[in-house]
């Protein structure tokens, strides 16, 4: 292991943990703006965070270690995720970077969240956690689609690898990947629980997805899945961001480009950010069962994209 | 003196039109018969030329430099049918929208529009079979569904616009795949032929230098609008519906539309021949073939409705067609002409029966039907000998052609042979059980005779002559004419 | 081959939003967001015929291109515009046979279909790699278009569909050939559509084909069959 394999190794997923709360904040307040009132302060998920772990935790009595452990595994997992995606400089070696690994790490921390849902035996959570499974299980083909589009295009698997090549190209030379963002794009609104899947403010028994799963968690233990949750939308955004506008990433690991490319990736990353709470604020909650018609359009998007390809 | 043909069969519904306007802006645009007169002069003048035509000119003849418009003997016999069944509707027409204005089910206000489309209507059928040009021809076949559908709608049931409309889309979305197959089949033909062409005799000619994969898949997008508009299963959802809501003379002359469909499957299939695709086309025209008989035969078993169960009786006969198409046999050629020209006029004396027989009882199902025998004596005799023929009878033309076809049918194919007629039987069944349980109404009280006039008498008197006269004999000049259309085509 | 200069990009970008608008006129439930996808998708058109006449300089592009915008781009837009006013509710939300999702699966395997019938025949047909990926996207246009035909109940989404099948026929005749009566006949269909339309402003139809039948069969009056 060299020196940049470990730079990377700490400043990735520390860069994902520090910059998803302020994700989330934009994202409420560009929402709040727009339906007219002043909302909450830009930094108020970071006391949010700082407020939960001084809280104490309760468990149900019915509750198992799953509820226990969940947490700490959902976290564990999201952050190993946030290692395949470069968001400031693309790494040297070659280890991780697998695209289809990186979807399943995220599907596996998910997976745990959705247990400790169903744990604690109340109705919420386990409605929470089927829709939440539905959602998942409808979304997953077109997950693998746009991965297997981005894998046409770029001819390799590896995300690292993937950037690299788009660092070197341009957009106009791969025009399809255009439809490939369109596509990513509805895979991070479902992942991330937005609307028009899943309203992530709702409290509503009519219309909680995401929310109902972690209604049982409290404390720190709530306060790493908000985390968990949070650096899952920032790591989907710096794929999406990459892969349609490369640009600020830095090739070599040079002191003044790192910091140039944090300071450029953090300034795409609340432009999406600003972005997708434009998006929310437009668009009203989808049927649960019309969901599948959002999802078929991200599908075919992809496989038009791989038939491309094949045309090429 | 060729000019004729051009003047009649162009110029003169043109002006027909114009007169209509005319009569409209001086308050004569409401008697009919006086507007039917016009027509009638005009369908007779078509038939006239038609057969003057077949005596005194050399066929083929060329108008419109460049010979944008073709007419040779299978047009030309083509148009010989269309203008006879034309010419018998006109007739039929006088009684039968009297009847329907008096009743108050057509706005005596459209009757010039009615009259109108129906000229054009006639006029852009023979243009198209006229037509050299294929995408000429596609234009006048958009154009007849075009004015059919209009003909449908002058009804005043909200349900006949609501088969329009299906009529329209079916048929249109289909010509649209038709299109896609006129610009693949000239992009095939600029293989063969310099510059490229879609004229039936430069195609014809420079068959043997294409290649015959390009040509079936050139067939297969074709054949979808032509089969749609000749009423071949799976396309044939519009044809029930539109031939139950449209009056009685205008499904009569909706049976020569059917008729082009076919003239251009057909000579899509002589140019597919010569070009070496037979036996691609011979498996594609059989399935179709086959399958539209099934789907018809199956259909006509349950059926209440008098003029759907002469509809799908047409959606039979096309299967049929298509089979001896596909035959590529002289013999069975010969006969499916013949079969065209004994078809088309079983079929408009089935439709003038149920005409007369929806004027007396106000409705088209068998149940209605009481006293048939002795309140409408000939219409009845139309029904009854009119099944019988389209079942495929001796002493009728159909059981001739038929017949022939058949046999031919089986020289190559025994198993295709014991499809066909396993399919044919539940058409044959459907029919006369239908038409046994239409006559065995219980008679019921007093039912007032609705006094059929003449003009709707004759027609059906015409019709049951002429199949009486084909079934036993083929007049020479027929024979002459069929077994050179079978020549022209290369077979 | 592929032609892989600046034209050859362009032409691939708007090819992916011409599907893409195809792929949300199936989905779209609201009438009005058809139109404007119907509008955005001939528009589109015309900028093709617009870069390949940049690249070819064949005239008839050029007037396919203009032609395209005025009659597609303006008249029938605003045409299907003015028959919202006789229809009762503006949207379309019951589907028959093929839901959306199964029709943009559908699509999906019927572009493949098509691509694969005509890989046979491609060197023949068309000039270059970029032809042929046209010429299989204008088919599968006109595929989609059949199927919005088809699973909608509302004749004015009928129609929407119809006119993308026309869109779709245009697109692959731009890149096959050079067809002397492909205006001609598309200004036919243009015609027959604008006479549809107005027949449904005149006679005020809107609900659905079915509802008339559902309504006739509950009040016992239906005597179809």
């Amino acid at each position: 292991m060299n020196w940049n394999t470990a730079v990377y190794i700490v400043m990735n997923p520390l860069f994902a943990l520090v910059l998803s709360p302020l994700v989330l904040g934009l994202i409420k307040t560009v929402k709040a703006r727009i339906q007219g009132r002043p909302g909450p302060p830009v930094l108020q998920q970071y006391y949010q965070l700082r407020k939960l772990f001084h809280k104490e935790i309760v468990y149900s009595e019915d509750s198992s270690f799953i509820v226990r452990l969940g947490p700490y595994l959902g976290i564990a997992f999201m952050l190993t995720a946030s290692l395949f995606v470069p968001m400031v400089f693309i790494p040297q070696t070659g280890w991780f970077g697998n695209i289809i690994l990186f979807f399943y790490l995220m599907i596996t921390a998910k997976f745990f969240m959705v247990l400790g849902g169903l744990d604690a035996g109340s109705t919420f959570g386990g409605m929470g956690s089927s829709r939440e499974m539905t959602v998942s299980s409808i979304i997953e083909p077109v997950t693998i689609m746009s991965c297997a589009a981005l894998a046409f295009v770029l001819k390799t698997t590896s995300i690292p690898e993937m950037f690299r090549t788009l660092l070197a190209g341009s957009i106009f030379s791969y025009p399809t990947l255009i439809l490939v963002g369109i596509s990513l794009f509805i895979i991070l609104i479902v992942e991330s629980a937005r609307v028009p899947v899943d309203n992530p403010e709702t409290h509503l028994e009519l219309t909680m997805i995401h929310e109902a799963m972690i209604l049982e968690q409290s404390g720190p233990k709530l306060a790493l899945v908000e985390l968990a949750s949070g650096v899952r939308q920032t790591v989907l955004m710096a794929l999406l961001i990459n892969v349609t506008f490369p640009w600020g990433l830095a090739g070599l690991a040079g002191c003044a480009s790192l910091l140039l490319a944090a300071v450029t990736m953090a300034v795409k990353m609340l432009i999406l950010a600003a972005t997708v709470g434009l998006f929310e604020s437009l668009l009203a909650k989808i049927r649960f069962f019309r969901l599948p018609d959002f999802f078929m359009i991200a599908l075919f998007l992809s496989f038009i994209t791989i038939v491309f390809e094949l045309l090429r | 003196m060729q000019t004729v043909l051009p003047v009649v069969y162009a110029a003169l519904p043109l002006v027909l039109i114009l007169i209509f306007w005319a009569l409209g802006r001086h308050g004569l645009g409401q008697d009919n018969r006086f507007l039917n007169l016009f027509v009638i002069l005009q369908t007779a003048l078509f038939l006239v030329a038609t057969t003057w035509a077949f005596a005194a000119f050399k066929l083929p003849l060329g108008f419109l430099h460049g010979d944008y418009f073709y007419i040779d003997s299978l047009s030309l016999y083509e148009i010989l049918v269309t203008s006879m069944v034309f010419l018998l509707a006109a007739v039929y027409s006088r009684g039968y929208v009297s009847s329907l204005v008096e009743a108050g089910e057509l706005d005596g206000s459209i009757l010039r529009l009615f009259y109108g489309f129906f000229c054009l209507l006639e006029m852009v059928t023979v243009l198209a079979f006229a037509s050299n040009n294929l995408a000429l021809l596609w234009i006048f076949a958009e154009l007849s569904t075009l004015f059919s559908s209009a003909l449908i709608v002058t009804l005043k049931a909200r349900e006949n616009i609501v088969a329009a409309l299906k009529y329209v889309f079916v048929a249109s979305t289909a010509m649209l795949f038709s299109f896609i197959g006129i610009i693949i089949l000239f992009a095939v033909s600029k293989t063969a032929i310099n510059g490229g062409s879609l004229n039936w005799t430069s195609l014809f000619d420079a068959a043997h230098n294409m290649d015959p994969r390009l040509f079936f898949l050139a067939f297969s997008f074709l054949f979808l609008g032509f089969a749609a508009k000749a009423g071949v299963a799976p396309f044939h959802t519009w044809v029930p519906t539109a031939y139950i809501r449209a009056p009685s003379a205008v499904a009569v002359v909706s049976g020569t539309v059917l008729n082009l469909g076919l003239y251009a499957v057909l000579r899509l299939y002589a140019i597919g021949y010569a070009a070496g695709a037979g036996i691609n086309l011979r498996l594609f025209l059989f399935i179709f073939g086959l399958f539209g008989i099934a789907v018809a035969g199956f259909s006509m078993l349950k059926r209440t409705n008098t003029k759907k169960i002469i509809a799908f009786s047409g959606v039979e006969s096309a299967g049929l067609l298509l089979i001896a198409f596909g035959l590529a046999s002289a013999t069975a050629l010969y006969w499916a002409l013949f079969y065209v020209l004994g078809y088309s006029l079983v079929k408009s004396l089935l439709f003038f029966s149920a005409g007369i027989f929806h004027r007396q009882y106000q409705s088209n199902k068998y149940f209605a039907a009481r006293q048939a025998l002795k309140l409408q004596p000939l219409a009845s005799w139309g029904l009854i000998l009119g099944s019988a023929a389209a079942a495929g009878t001796p002493l009728f033309p159909i059981f001739l052609a038929k017949w022939n076809i058949l046999a031919v049918l089986g020289e190559v194919s025994a198993g295709m042979l014991g499809a066909t007629l396993f399919f044919l039987l539940p058409a044959v069944i459907g029919l006369g059980y239908y038409f046994i349980r239409l006559f065995r109404q219980e008679p019921g009280g007093e039912i007032k005779a609705f006094r059929t006039p003449l003009s709707m008498k004759l027609p059906i008197i015409v019709c049951l002559t002429s199949i009486l006269l084909l079934g036993l004999w083929v007049p020479g000049g027929l024979d002459n004419t069929l077994g050179r259309i079978v020549a022209s085509l290369g077979f | 081959m592929m032609n892989t200069g600046i034209t050859g990009d362009l032409i691939e970008v708007l090819f992916v939003l011409i599907l893409g608008t195809a792929a949300f006129v199936i989905t779209q439930r609201a009438l009005r967001s058809l139109f404007t996808l119907y509008t955005i998708q001939s528009v589109i058109l015309a900028a093709i015929a617009v870069v390949l006449f940049a690249e070819h300089r064949t005239v008839s592009l050029l007037f396919i291109a203009l032609l395209t915008l005025v009659i597609k781009g303006f008249v029938i837009p605003a045409f299907l515009r003015r028959t919202l006013v006789v229809l009762p509710s503006k949207r379309d939300i019951e589907f028959s046979y093929l839901t959306p999702a199964s029709s943009i699966l559908l699509s999906a395997v019927l572009l493949f279909i098509v691509y694969t019938s005509f890989s046979n025949v491609a060197e023949v047909l068309f000039s270059d790699r970029l032809f042929f990926l046209g010429g299989v996207i204008g088919v599968s246009l006109a595929l989609m278009g059949m199927m919005v035909i088809f699973s909608r109940k509302k004749v004015v989404s009928k129609i929407v569909g119809y006119l993308t099948m026309e869109n779709g026929v245009l697109l692959f005749g731009l890149f096959i050939a050079e067809m002397p009566f492909i205006i001609e006949v598309l200004i036919v269909i243009d015609l027959f559509m604008l006479i549809v339309l107005s027949t449904i402003m005149a006679f005020g139809i809107d609900s659905s084909i079915e509802a008339f039948h559902k309504k006739l069969t509950q009040l016992g009056m239906r005597f179809e069959d």
